[in-house]
């Protein structure tokens, strides 16, 4: 581990937004972030809300870049977005235009692959995400699982070697985010891309992950990093299991102490009593 | 039937009229479907006019009779106007519009697209077109007709600049509209800059586009109404101007109806079009 370059590294990151207002102050998003992200490793950032961990994501995807610090991958700065980086976003990014097989292949049919090649790959990823028979469907006549799904298969048509996934299933029903955690398991034991992992669901972070890191409230840091050495995949069995509610107790915990500190106890017991 | 709950009370009202005579009538316009009544609401107005002008409240001077303006248009329709055939009328207006719209709103959209992908472009148009837009385009008639005279390049000219100005602004303001979302998506996607704008800004833009094509292509037909009360040989413009100036009031009615049963049916076509390519709507 030690004589090898991290897949991704943050090295002292700092990122200053200049202030909204002219009068105003500048935001310091992130105060001083530094982690390492080995190949293949599935790495989720859980934190209060603000906490820029989102900032991290997009610094990572190219979309914007540190004040101070260094934030490589494979060991060079990161210029720009790419296709190497693939993102699943939270919200609707699908374009409503193109049909769900159209928004899967966009990237790859731009880029100049082959259109036999990126055919079958789509059907077969489609297949894998379990969306066979809906490739002619638009995004709105889709439900939100199933626009996550889509979202899944396009970022993975270019085999990147990074997914970035930016609480992909924060808008979904319970059962669908546990389906969709599963999948994501299975996907990753098939394509082993590395996964930076932005969720505010504790549960999910420790049940998908390889380790987990607290970030502290703004200027976020971060706080703690928990390790989850449990075998994938992993089935809502593992959601009961003693070694992974102690570790999701440690995370809990930590999380908990955060949000303290910005005052949200004292208010939401506040809110309970009326 | 006796006791009834709240619940069963309206389920009851809904179904069949029952009740109270009052919450009854009121419930029952409630289930006529919509267009029954927009299409009742037409036939009372058509009916009042025929009222009016038959019973002689008003003079046939100030509005002709229904039948009146049936039995002038039918001639209309066999004779033609001055000698010149209505269709052919119909004809020319049209044909000035379209080719207008056409070459303005292609121009239009183009710039506007750009004006919203590039800032720099951007900066260069807003200000020109925020001064150029509040002047009505009649008000260019004379300097047209100064320039280029009377003859059918004018009134082109003329759709020409008042269908690119009112499909700029939209055009521009949808590609500067598309979703941050969208643009980074494209981003990872590795689509180059020219790929993202034909295959991301421009269809992004397309709802917008299309609201401003529906104000450009009435404003276009305004004009070209407008153009051709100065000088024009024919058109309904014409026909209705030199109608007035001759008393010919049921000519006068028969135009003005035609050009607004034309300017529906356009709107209505820009609707189709729109149906058809913006399937996704506001989705």
């Amino acid at each position: 581990m030690s004589n090898s370059t991290p897949k991704i590294e943050f090295e002292n990151v700092q990122k200053v937004y200049p202030p909204v207002k002219k009068s105003g102050e500048p935001v310091e998003a992130i105060g001083d972030l530094s982690l390492a992200l080995e190949e293949s490793e599935i790495f989720s950032i859980v934190g209060p809300t603000g906490c820029g961990k989102s900032t991290a994501l997009n610094m990572i995807a190219g979309f914007e870049y540190p004040s101070a610090g260094a934030l490589t991958l494979d060991g060079m700065p990161i210029a720009n977005p790419g296709p190497d980086r693939a993102v699943v976003f939270q919200h609707q990014s699908l374009f409503p235009w193109l049909t769900a097989l159209d928004n899967v292949t966009l990237g790859v049919k731009c880029r100049g692959m082959p259109k036999s090649e990126y055919m079958a790959k789509a059907r077969e990823l489609l297949n894998a995400v379990g969306l066979s028979g809906f490739e002619k469907s638009y995004p709105y006549q889709l439900s939100g699982g199933m626009q996550q799904r889509v979202q899944i298969a396009r970022a993975l048509i270019s085999s990147p070697s990074v997914l970035l996934m930016d609480e992909p299933f924060g808008a979904l029903d319970y059962q669908t985010r546990l389906l969709m955690q599963q999948l994501l398991l299975e996907l990753w034991i098939e394509f082993r891309p590395t996964i930076f992992f932005i969720t505010h669901d504790v549960t999910e972070a420790v049940f998908i992950s390889d380790r987990v890191g607290v970030m502290t409230q703004r200027p976020g840091r971060l706080k703690t990093v928990a390790d989850v050495p449990i075998a994938k995949p992993r089935t809502i069995d593992t959601l009961t299991d003693s070694q992974f509610t102690e570790i999701e107790h440690r995370v809990l915990t930590s999380v908990q102490e955060e949000i303290g500190t910005i005052g949200l106890g004292a208010s939401n017991s506040d809110r309970r009593t009326t | 039937m006796a006791v009834t709950t709240p619940v069963d009370r309206t389920r009851n009202t809904s179904r069949a009229a029952g009740g109270s005579a009052s919450k009854g009538s009121v419930s029952m316009l409630r289930r006529v479907p919509l267009p029954v009544i927009s299409i009742t609401a037409i036939a009372i107005l058509l009916f009042i006019w025929y009222l009016v002008t038959n019973l002689g409240v008003v003079g046939p001077r100030q509005l002709p009779a229904p039948q009146a303006l049936f039995s002038q248009f039918l001639t209309l329709a066999e004779n033609g106007y001055q000698g010149t055939a209505l269709l052919v009328q119909i004809q020319a207006s049209l044909g000035r519009t379209l080719i207008g719209f056409f070459i303005g709103a292609t121009a239009g959209i183009v710039v506007g697209l750009a004006g919203g992908y590039s800032r720099i472009i951007g900066a260069v148009i807003t200000p020109i077109m925020a001064f150029i837009r509040p002047i009505p385009p009649i008000a260019f008639i004379p300097m047209v007709v100064l320039y280029l005279g009377l003859g059918e390049t004018g009134k082109i000219v003329l759709i020409v600049v008042t269908a690119f100005n009112y499909s700029v602004v939209n055009a521009q303001a949808g590609a500067a509209g598309t979703p941050i979302a969208y643009r980074r998506a494209a981003a990872t996607l590795g689509l180059s800059k020219f790929q993202e704008f034909m295959r991301i800004i421009v269809p992004s833009a397309l709802p917008a586009i299309f609201t401003g094509l529906r104000v450009a292509l009435a404003l276009s037909w305004a004009v070209v109404v407008a153009a051709e009360l100065v000088g024009a040989q024919k058109g309904l413009g014409y026909m209705i101007n030199n109608a007035a100036l001759l008393f010919d009031i049921p000519t006068v009615f028969i135009g003005i109806i035609l050009i607004g049963i034309i300017g529906m049916t356009l709107n209505g076509l820009i609707g189709v079009a729109e149906k058809k390519l913006v399937h996704w709507g506001g989705r």
